[in-house]
């Protein structure tokens, strides 16, 4: 049996993986958007019964036998709305309720019971939600909730207003549409046949040249994508006019069924016309505006709605499109089959990397790569749900972050009282940064080869005592060596201001101003970072061949002179890595600023460091704080850039 | 001869006494972690000091000795507080980074040091640039990968997993170094008697690699006992701490308990720093090789 020729097979069975792959996204994502639709829809349904609820509460006044009349007239023979309830806050009652739990004892109104506590504290989060989004102007927290009862059922919560002023809270229990079928596979079937079967007949024409194949393949997967792109949307734009025709009519029920509890509590009542088409709302009962007020679709902005959205499927399609391509070039070029053989043929070196690249990948590269990602969105805690696609689409914020923080250069600002200070700003943290580093360093090589120098004198007695006392400090965890210090620097009984009195000093309250905060920890930091260059130093001394100072003594060449051109060109090789080592260290200490300081007064001593860590974990704002670790990474990138250049590094790989 | 010798040093009188004070500023934090541990009481000082103190109240109230000795706190840690659970967990996690991330590690490293394979420099150079990645920007996708995704908030798994993949590059640098040293002949030598690839790295190489691989392992298992940041961030649950959270946990915030920090303290660090001690040579032999390469 001949083997076909490799261009053509090559091509056909890229372009078949392609094709199955962008129908299988594409109908991946059809399905997801189309559940997504019925979830819509029952919301929206949902909302327009609280909201239709909230309005005849509202007009009954929200208290009394009338409103009680009302709510079970408005849920009589209500097949979409199976319960009803009303919570007022002032008085922690339950209203009216027509749910089936609340009868006989339990029948509202009463007041509610130790239990039913997460109503009453839903109350009050609606109506905190209302007053926050009235006093800043925006639709920042939902103000109506929705939720999962049981099964299928989906229950809504609408504030409950009186004279402008949210009192309690409208609460229906709705049983929704049934939601639409998944999409079928036929339609991406059939165009992965037809496609796959066309370009068969396509490469009988071109034969074994490359630049047709590959041109056929390509020509043909546009087409079969766009194809399958058309499909989504025509399927979505249908599922969409089914929802607006759902929800115009459920706003058409509950007019009627709000008309009759209107009357029901008389003609003041009903003096002022409805507007049902108002019930249809976002949850920051912003209205849609969709459906009129007799329950009938404003057809036009449906259309113009859904021509809107042609963006995005169009994104989505090109974007599946892309990767199909991708994966065609990749097999129809023979990238595949060499990647292939390639790992065959190394395959045991491969075998035992990758335990370890696989969990690197998880763990390492993917939490950075979504870190970029999220530096370049405003996720906060608002949108801390937020899923992936989200971040490119609706958190996607561009360069603002990096704008935000690297832009902003108001460090001071100058008032009567003389400078301010804005201790959260990025170049306020990056001069404490820089100022934390070369204290520690510096001081950290200057007393490290001091004590190194002393401990190499010949003939020392308790020589090895001496380091083994010395070295403690870099035993020691560093997160107890902060809180050691930190409890020693305390201003009522830590020892330092005992020492400080002792001398007839007053005592220092050591974190109530940015400099004597930054010292305790600069202190700290000393104190375990001296051992480190000690070892390093010394360990460089005791290599220093003694023949070079006999013969610079001979030369007759000074104590001083000995130290220039004998002790610190020797020192160098190994004092250069151990500061480059340790100016990282140093620059990245975040336990001794977090535990000491703890960025004490009001941040000004943090450190790039921690700073960022404040800004993801005590202020949520995860976007900001990426954007802001991404800084740093530079920061770091750049030095070790320049490091490896000044210690010719990556010779030895 | 030699009295011109002499008069080359210095004296040493001098030396030891620049050197004692140095002694007392190491150790002086130290023994007043051990003086609070072994006052019995949960207070920052020493002894009580009167209203108008004198020189000699106040030289008292810094000298690292406690007023009372009593081991009330080491004993209450334990009883009272759940202090064994702490550190409980931290053995575990410890020891099962220790296992995880030495084992990956070490397969890792051998295929760097022995094998050519398209993507080794790069597979290397990016364990470089990892080390790079600022923690912050790494907590917030960690974060949500482990607790969300993978639902191991509070739980050993997630924390274990976080540790031992995060030390991999170190390790792995540090194991390859040694691996390069180990001579190929003796390998070679194997694979003509017939070995396979397994059989040479279970049987020659990693029995030569002894001493390398158990200062990867202690250095693993002592990162993973001082990690502090993550496993606040990781571990919600009180039960679940691990003693660094434990240790923060007594003065953190408005707690005061300085007692019982002391004693936690002691306990969970002399293990560690004889560790340490015992451990120095290689680990300041591995920094430097470290350094000097990224």
């Amino acid at each position: 049996m001949t083997a076909g020729p490799p261009h053509r097979r090559r091509f056909l069975v890229g372009f078949a993986a392609a094709l199955v792959l962008g129908a299988a996204l594409s109908q991946w994502v059809l399905t997801r958007a189309s559940e997504r639709e019925s979830e819509f829809r029952a919301t929206r349904i949902a909302v327009v019964g609280a909201s239709a609820l909230a309005e005849v509460a509202g007009r009954a006044g929200g208290v009394g036998d009338g409103l009680r009349r009302a709510v079970a007239e408005f849920a009589r023979d209500n097949t979409e709305v199976s319960s009803a309830r009303i919570v007022i806050l002032d008085g922690i009652s339950l209203e009216a309720s027509t749910a089936p739990a609340d009868r006989g004892e339990k029948a509202a109104p009463r007041r509610l019971t130790r239990e039913e506590k997460p109503l009453y504290d839903q109350a009050q989060g609606l109506r905190a939600a209302v007053e926050t989004n009235r006093q800043e102007g925006t639709a920042r927290k939902p103000e109506i909730e929705t939720a999962a009862v049981s099964g299928r059922a989906l229950s809504a919560a609408a504030p409950l207003e009186k004279d402008a002023a949210v009192v309690g809270m409208a609460m229906v229990e709705t049983t929704p549409p049934p939601p639409s079928p998944p999409p079928g596979w036929l339609f991406p079937l059939l165009v992965v046949a037809f496609g796959v079967l066309a370009y068969w007949l396509a490469t009988l024409a071109t034969g074994e040249r490359r630049g047709w194949l590959a041109g056929a393949a390509c020509l043909l997967l546009l087409v079969a994508m766009a194809l399958l792109g058309w499909h989504a949307f025509a399927t979505l734009a249908g599922e969409r006019r089914l929802t607006e025709s759902g929800v115009a009519s459920a706003v058409a029920i509950e007019a009627g069924r709000t008309q009759r509890a209107l009357r029901e509590l008389g003609q003041g009542a009903a003096a002022a016309p409805l507007h049902p088409g108002r019930w249809d709302t976002d949850l920051f009962r912003r209205p849609f505006g969709i459906v009129r007020d007799d329950g009938s679709v404003d057809t036009a902005k449906v259309e113009s709605a859904l021509a809107n959205g042609v963006s995005s499927t169009t994104r989505v399609t090109g974007g599946v499109t892309a990767l199909a391509l991708a994966l065609l070039c990749f097999v129809g070029f023979g990238a595949a089959g060499r990647l292939g053989a390639t790992i065959r043929r190394y395959r045991q070196a491969y075998a035992y990397t990758f335990p370890a690249m696989f969990g690197m990948l998880v763990l390492v590269f993917l939490p950075f790569l979504y870190g970029v990602v999220l530096s370049f969105s405003d996720m906060s805690l608002y949108s801390s749900q937020a899923s992936i696609g989200d971040l490119f689409t609706k958190l996607w914020v561009g360069l603002k972050n990096f704008a935000d923080v690297l832009g902003d250069f108001h460090v001071a600002t100058s008032t009567a009282g003389g400078l301010v200070w804005n201790y959260q700003n990025f170049y306020w943290t990056l001069g404490v940064t820089i100022v934390w580093t070369l204290t520690n360093v510096a001081y950290g090589v200057g007393m490290g080869l001091f004590l190194a120098l002393i401990l190499n004198t010949k003939g020392l007695l308790f020589r090895p005592i001496y380091r083994v006392i010395f070295i403690l400090p870099w035993a020691m965890p560093n997160y107890i060596t902060a809180l050691i210090w930190k409890g020693m620097f305390h201003q009522q009984f830590g020892v330092i201001n005992q020492i400080i009195q002792m001398f007839g000093g007053t005592p220092v309250s050591w974190f109530e101003s940015p400099g004597t905060s930054l010292f305790a920890c600069i202190a700290t930091n000393a104190w375990l970072s001296v051992p480190f260059m000690m070892v390093i130093s010394l360990g460089a001394l005791q290599s220093i061949s003694a023949d070079l100072y006999e013969a610079a003594r001979v030369d007759g060449a000074g104590r001083w002179q000995q130290f220039r051109s004998i002790t610190l060109p020797s020192l160098k090789p190994a004092l250069v890595p151990a500061v480059i080592l340790s100016v990282i260290w140093t620059f990245n200490m975040f336990n001794i600023i977090y535990l000491v300081s703890g960025g004490d007064p009001a941040h000004s001593t943090e450190i790039l460091i921690t700073q960022a860590y404040k800004f993801a974990f005590e202020q949520y704002r995860y976007g900001y704080a990426a954007a802001y670790s991404m800084v740093i990474f530079a920061i770091l990138l750049a030095y070790g850039i320049w490091q490896n250049k000044v210690t010719k590094a990556t010779e030895g790989i | 001869m030699s009295r011109s010798r002499r008069s080359e040093e210095y004296p040493h009188f001098p030396l030891h006494l620049i050197l004692l004070v140095y002694v007392v500023v190491t150790l002086y934090p130290l023994l007043w972690v051990f003086t609070i541990g072994f006052s019995g009481r949960q207070d920052l000082f020493i002894v009580d000091i009167p209203a108008n103190p004198t020189f000699l109240n106040r030289l008292r109230a810094i000298m690292p000795w406690p007023a009372h000795v009593s081991v009330s706190n080491f004993v209450s840690v334990f009883t009272e507080q759940p202090f064994a659970r702490w550190l409980f967990n931290s053995t575990v996690v410890a020891i099962a980074t220790t296992l995880l991330g030495v084992f990956l590690a070490c397969t890792s490293a051998y295929a760097f040091s022995r094998f050519k394979f398209p993507g080794r420099r790069a597979g290397l150079m990016s364990f470089l640039v990892s080390q790079m990645f600022p923690g912050t920007l790494m907590m917030i996708p960690l974060y949500i990968i482990i607790v969300k995704w993978l639902g191991l908030g509070s739980t050993y798994l997630g924390l274990i997993l976080v540790y031992a993949i995060t030390g991999i590059p170190f390790c792995v640098w540090m194991l390859k170094g040694y691996f390069d040293t180990i001579p190929r002949e003796l390998e070679e030598s194997a694979l003509m008697d017939g070995a396979s690839a397994a059989v040479i790295f279970y049987r020659i190489v990693l029995p030569l690699a002894k001493p390398a691989v158990a200062v990867t392992a202690l250095f693993s298992f002592m990162t993973a006992w001082n990690e502090y940041i993550q496993a606040q961030t990781f571990m919600d649950k009180v039960t679940m701490y691990t003693a660094p959270v434990g240790l923060k946990f007594f003065v953190g915030g408005f707690q005061q308990q300085w007692g019982y920090f002391a004693a936690g303290a002691i306990i969970t660090a002399i293990p560690i720093v004889a560790l340490f001690l015992f451990l120095q040579k290689y680990l300041i032999s591995g920094l430097t090789a470290g350094a000097v390469k990224g």
